[in-house]
């Protein structure tokens, strides 16, 4: 066991990092060079879809190439990528998909050009994901299934042009049995949009109703009744990649600058003694949830599954983030409060507020807290 | 020792409670907070009908006479119910300083139009260089013939826009972080050289930007002692972090009230939330950071009535605590509300953030407990 890099990867590491240099955007240009950011990744040979593996257009990293690239780009703020396509369904339409939709579907997620949204959860069914009730009705003929029921919690459903959707087709058995994977575009006229607004003001969910949507057999992912099968698999994936440790890392360095634009006594807020605390236990633990994380990636490389460990780092990443949100908010102190179209006080204060409050559903989306622990004492642990 | 309310103190909960009750459910809340005011000034007047207004203003001067307690049982009800009237800001802060440190003349001038509903104040001393230091205060107060000239910005002056006069603090002589030399004037809102940026604020409040430039006032505005006014700008922010954390009492009741509600009936996995080990714990820890709250926010508003030796540290402490289990308590209202606790629909979004601008008011955790420990 060894913890130093070999020259191979060391080499690795500077290519990473000077490709970043040269590369990366920021400001306004994150938005604006999106795609050219995305593309140069890309002909570095797969780094705009690391996790995919190289028979898909991967990379085929290692477990430390997987960790350095990662730890690098986390350094800096990168262009965004939206979740669903890349990070969630692709490994779906990967392991289950057939051929003919690994092609059809494959190219548009990579490339950013089709937006697809996660439309698991409906009113009865959150974190008993399995009690879903959107009902599926195979045509006599056996040719598209007929979709009615409603979703709900469905992240950017108003941008998205498709959703994959987990839908009942039989009642029988145990409710994890009978769901199936369908795949639906957004501008079918039985698909119906409402926002959800939240806390503190934001629109990014939705309430997604699905009547009388046909959906062709070809946009059903595997076999019948086994949606839940490849479900499971990608909430794995999909934990792992919420734990955000990296952008963490990044997040508690900005704090502590934050902080100590804050005067207070003779001082600054950093010097404080209970925040300072604050801090070190933070910078502690992410140390520690870094090199799990590490091992979670080796367990990975050595053909293992992320597993439920993944929900180790689900749960602890998202209990720092919101930490690091609370740090934030306390250096904006009353400068919190300005919520009109002006900005006042420090320059993080406005968005420190936002974090805050959007950060409460880290612990909520993906698997809520309280039931990770769960699934960590049953899987992991064997109790009950 | 008598820990029992009075029955005008009963009396004056269930009438708060009561009007709550009918005319301050969320969408009139809500419907008031996206208002041009933010607040309704019908309902201004019915606090003062009501003798709300009067509550903690002498007899002499058309109040009721009523103590601290008699405040914090008020705020705790407007906790529970969310009220946006700047009732923090006219009568606890501005009156408040009158009442402690205001001559005859100024309490005649001003109070008893403020029980009548008629003149609101606010105060105005929080600067950005040192938001948390009370003693920082850039501001100036220079002396001209018989009048002072102020000069400064000062920030996130809650219900400014509303206010007919401002209690400012500015200095009149020493440093910038001198603790002697800061004096409290009162300005009308009008006068000439003020100006103000107004703005919603993330709880459903009103605040202001509020620039002096060169705003004359004449010597006799000047509340208190002369250079003496940090010691009465302390004791005004005791009583509004007394004040503010009665209404995070009230508003930590309703939270842990509504989850234990919204887990009882909300079913996953065949069984009411509040059926799971997890959820009931969780639950009775809430009611024991709402009960921790509220016991000190008591003893240490009966001991500022009493002026005692130790009432500064009790609220220090209290300032802390109320922060720590408002933290706890909004958070896990929201947690244990899933999904359901990240919308604006409901009630706890709204109690939830009130919470967290009643822990940044008037400095929030870390501050007081530093000052606690000393
Ligand atoms: C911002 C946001 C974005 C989301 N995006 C998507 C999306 O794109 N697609 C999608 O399908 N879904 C999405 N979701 C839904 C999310 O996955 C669910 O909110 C989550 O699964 C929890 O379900 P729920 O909201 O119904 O809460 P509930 O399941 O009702 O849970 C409420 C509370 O009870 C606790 N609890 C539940 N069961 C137990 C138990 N057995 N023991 C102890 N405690 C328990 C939970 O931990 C939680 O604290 C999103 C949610 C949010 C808030």
């Amino acid at each position: 066991m060894d913890t130093s890099f070999s020259s191979e990867d060391l080499a690795f590491q500077k290519r990473v990092r000077a490709f970043i240099d040269e590369n990366v955007p920021s400001g306004m240009a994150m938005w604006t060079e999106r795609s050219k950011w995305f593309e140069a990744l890309r002909e570095q040979g797969g780094w705009d879809v690391p996790k995919w593996p190289e028979h898909f257009g991967g990379p085929g990293f290692t477990a430390t190439q997987r960790y350095i690239f990662d730890s690098e780009m986390g350094k800096q703020p990168t262009p965004p990528q939206l979740p669903f396509g890349v990070g969630m369904l692709a490994p779906i339409l990967m392991n289950y998909g057939s051929e003919e939709q690994q092609q059809r579907f494959l190219p548009g997620i990579r490339d950013g050009s089709v937006n697809w949204c996660q439309g698991y959860s409906e009113p009865g069914a959150g974190s008993d994901l399995a009690n879903l009730k959107t009902k599926a009705v195979l045509s006599d003929d056996g040719s598209h299934y007929l979709v009615n029921g409603q979703k709900i919690w469905t992240t950017l459903a108003h941008i998205a042009h498709w959703i994959f959707c987990l839908t009942r087709t039989s009642s029988d058995g145990a409710k994890q049995e009978g769901i199936t994977f369908l795949l639906i575009p957004m501008d079918d006229p039985g698909v119906e949009v409402r926002p959800i607004i939240t806390l503190g003001g934001s629109h990014s969910v939705n309430e997604v109703y699905l009547t009388d949507v046909k959906v062709p057999v070809e946009n059903r992912v595997g076999e019948e009744g086994k949606g839940w099968t490849y479900a499971k698999g990608l909430l794995a994936h999909e934990r792992s990649g919420l734990a955000g440790i990296q952008s963490s890392v990044l997040g508690l360095e900005k704090a502590k600058v934050n902080a100590e634009k804050i005067r207070i006594g003779g001082g600054t807020l950093l010097d404080l003694p209970s925040f300072k605390n604050k801090v070190g236990v933070l910078e502690a633990e992410l140390l520690a949830l870094e090199f799990t994380e590490m091992r979670t990636l080796a367990r990975v490389a050595a053909g293992g599954d992320p597993g439920p460990e993944s929900s180790i780092l689900k749960l602890k990443g998202t209990e720092i983030q919101q930490r690091i949100t609370e740090l934030n908010l306390e250096a904006a102190g009353m400068f919190a409060a300005p919520w009109g179209h002006e900005a006042f006080g420090p320059d993080f204060a406005h968005g420190a507020t936002q974090s805050y409050l959007g950060g409460r559903a880290t612990t909520i989306y993906g698997g809520a807290s309280e039931v990770q622990k769960d699934v960590i004492a049953k899987n992991v642990l064997g109790l009950g | 020792m008598d820990l029992a309310y009075t029955d005008e103190q009963n009396m004056l909960r269930e009438s708060i409670e009561k009007f709550l009750a009918s005319e301050y459910d969320l969408t009139a809340r809500q419907k008031l907070v996206s208002s041009e005011t933010g607040f309704s000034g019908q309902h201004w007047q019915t606090y003062a009908d009501l003798g709300w207004l009067g509550l903690p203003i002498a007899e002499d001067f058309g109040g009721l006479g009523g103590d601290l307690v008699d405040t914090m049982i008020m705020f705790e009800a407007f906790g529970k119910g969310l009220v946006v009237e700047p009732v923090l800001s006219t009568l606890v802060l501005f009156a408040g300083a009158l009442d402690i440190g205001g001559s005859e003349d100024q309490k005649q001038a001003y109070l008893p139009s403020i029980a009548s509903g008629e003149v609101q104040g606010a105060l105005a001393y929080l600067e950005a260089a040192a938001p948390t230091d009370l003693h920082v205060v850039e501001t100036t107060a220079v002396s001209v013939d018989t009048n002072y000239t102020i000069t400064g910005t000062k920030s996130v002056v809650l219900h400014a826009a509303s206010a007919d006069h401002f209690l400012v603090s500015a200095r009149t002589s020493g440093s910038a972080d001198d603790p002697a030399g800061i004096s409290l004037f009162l300005v009308p809102a009008d006068s000439d050289g003020v100006s103000r940026k107004d703005y919603p604020t993330v709880d459903g409040l009103r605040a202001s930007e509020l620039v002096f430039d060169q705003v004359k006032v004449p010597q006799t505005a000047c509340v208190g002692n002369l250079g003496e006014g940090l010691t009465l700008l302390q004791r005004v922010i005791n009583r509004g972090i007394l004040a503010i954390s009665a209404e995070a009492v009230g508003a930590m009741q309703v939270l842990y009230e509504s989850t234990i509600e919204y887990t009882k009936q909300r079913e996953q996995f065949d069984h009411p939330l509040a059926d799971f080990q997890v959820v009931k714990h969780r639950l009775t820890e809430m009611f024991i950071e709402y009960n921790l709250a509220k016991s000190l926010c008591m003893k240490a508003t009966m001991l500022e009535n009493q002026r005692t030796d130790d009432a500064q540290r009790h609220i220090h402490a209290l300032k802390f605590l109320v922060g720590k289990s408002s933290r706890f308590v909004g958070q896990n209202a929201v947690q244990l509300h899933g999904g359901m606790g990240m919308t604006e629909d409901l009630a706890v979004a709204h109690y939830f953030k009130r919470l967290m601008m009643i822990d940044a008011t008037f400095g929030h955790t870390d501050i007081h407990l530093q000052a606690f420990v000393g």
